[in-house]
């Protein structure tokens, strides 16, 4: 990210933001509500464009690369589905969206638990199903970056140590993980890098070692975002 | 562009309301066969001065206009079938979206338009078998052409009129409505208007249109070629608007 800005008329959602994400790490983004985490993730997606600055995804901007989800794979929202079709079609479609085969998506649907569920429709699934829907077609392309946005809202304990050990899996790898939370027991188990936003301003950018060394992570987040809310 | 043609396809398929929509077209033929039947069916016990006075029992034209507002709803689907957050996920290159978009709504509406022109004139000439006019309008089957063809080509301006103004205000439901108005609610009421308006507005409306295209209009206000112009002119705008919003806007 350099110099990452947004404006929606008056306000600014995002402010001059620049950091780096590196592979081989969960790096996680934190910030209270309405910091701009998920306005810096659409805007590295290319949803929304960024009214100053860049991001850039190994030097190049996400809507320029071919077969994006080979590269970058992304979870934002798990309801940004149609309800109607059947799970495995959802994974069909956005699979042949960027040439990978079927067989990859039943593939994933076991990994992800869903194996049994794959014929029905998603407006069926619990929302924990919907989040391992919404992992499995992140994974599709096979990718080096990772980005979830709130990966672990509404799971269960299970879900939660699913989604947990995933991320560290992936980042075992050596794969780019970028997860933004604002649930800070979870993301001090998860995440080995941290860059903390509070107004669209960039608060903080350390590893979760030099930031919990004199205590827990959530004392040391509050610290930082003190009177920097909403 | 391949495989986001191939994505758009897949979703088309792997949801139910298109097979909704062809059920209704399929039952319209269903439909206006019986209505066809019943009519020649009368038509052959009545005295020769009443049968002179029979309407045409081509149910093609008929269908036709329900056609045109299905198709519509069908360009509308594959406009707004599925969040934008997740399709710009899979295809971020929005113009190739649009592209791939466009290509399938255009192609659902060629091929649901031939199929149902093609059915609905073959058993509408089965039905009258060799009748003269005027319950069987056509002598041959180029006496249909002019008339098919601007049928279908109507069908295929309505099915991108859909996707254009689906993509514009991004809900299928208010599409399906404006679809509604423009299709049957303003043709309806243009008619009401003095003169000399009711005559230049009705010209322009896409059932009208239709007619102005075949040639098959007495003293028509426009002609063939200047009909295929405004019917160009209602895609042009409404996918021109579409455009600028997926293009411009904000997911």
């Amino acid at each position: 990210m350099r110099n990452l800005t947004k404006r929606y008329g008056d306000t600014t959602a995002v402010e001059d933001l620049s950091f780096t994400v590196h592979p081989g790490l969960v790096t996680g983004f934190l910030g209270p509500n309405g910091a701009g985490k998920s306005t810096t993730m659409r805007m590295i997606l290319g949803l929304d464009r960024p009214t100053g600055g860049e991001a850039l995804i190994g030097g190049e901007r996400y809507q320029d690369l071919d077969q994006p989800l080979r590269h970058v794979g992304a979870l934002l929202d798990p309801g940004a589905v149609h309800h109607g079709r059947r799970a495995l079609d959802h994974l069909r479609w956005i699979a042949a969206s960027n040439g990978i085969g079927e067989k990859r998506a039943v593939e994933l649907l076991e990994q992800v638990g869903l194996g049994g569920v794959r014929h029905k429709r998603i407006r069926a699934l619990s929302l924990g199903m919907k989040q391992r829907l919404g992992v499995a077609a992140a994974l599709l392309g096979d990718p080096r970056v990772l980005m979830f946005d709130e990966p672990v809202n509404g799971l269960d304990p299970e879900g939660v140590r699913w989604i947990r050990d995933l991320m560290r899996g992936l980042a075992k790898e050596g794969r780019t993980v970028f997860v933004s939370s604002h649930l800070m027991s979870e993301m001090a188990l998860t995440a080995d890098h941290v860059v903390i936003v509070a107004r669209g301003q960039l608060v903080k950018e350390t590893p979760m070692e030099a930031l919990t060394r004199n205590g827990s992570l959530e004392d040391a987040y509050l610290e930082l975002t003190s009177g920097r809310g909403l | 562009m391949k495989n986001a043609l191939a994505a758009e396809w897949c979703k088309l398929r792997t949801v139910r309301a298109p097979y909704g929509l062809l059920a209704a077209v399929g039952l319209m033929i269903v439909f206006g066969a019986l209505i066809s039947f019943l009519m020649v069916r009368d038509y052959d016990t009545s005295p020769a001065a009443e049968q002179a006075r029979f309407a045409s029992a081509d149910f093609s034209v008929v269908i036709t206009p329900v056609v045109q507002f299905l198709v519509a709803a069908l360009g509308a689907l594959i406009a707004t079938s599925d969040p934008r957050l997740t399709a710009l996920t899979a295809v971020p290159d929005r113009k190739r979206l649009l592209a791939a978009k466009t290509v399938l709504a255009a192609a659902v509406a060629v091929v649901v338009g031939g199929v149902t022109l093609a059915l609905s004139l073959g058993i509408s000439a089965l039905i009258m078998g060799d009748r003269p006019a005027p319950i069987a309008p056509w002598e041959s089957i180029g006496d249909v052409l002019p008339w098919g063809g601007a049928a279908v080509l109507s069908i295929l301006v309505t099915g991108l009129f859909g996707l254009g103004l689906g993509l514009a205000v991004r809900s299928t439901a208010v599409t399906i409505v404006i679809m509604g108005l423009l299709l049957w609610g303003l043709p309806a009421v243009t008619p009401m208007l003095p003169e000399p308006w009711n005559m230049d507005a009705s010209a322009v409306m896409v059932p009208y249109l239709v007619w102005e295209v075949a040639g098959v209009v007495n003293d028509p206000p426009l002609s063939p070629l200047a009909a295929v112009a405004v019917l160009g002119l209602y895609v042009l705008v409404t996918l021109g608007a579409g455009t600028v919003t997926l293009l411009r806007r904000d997911a």
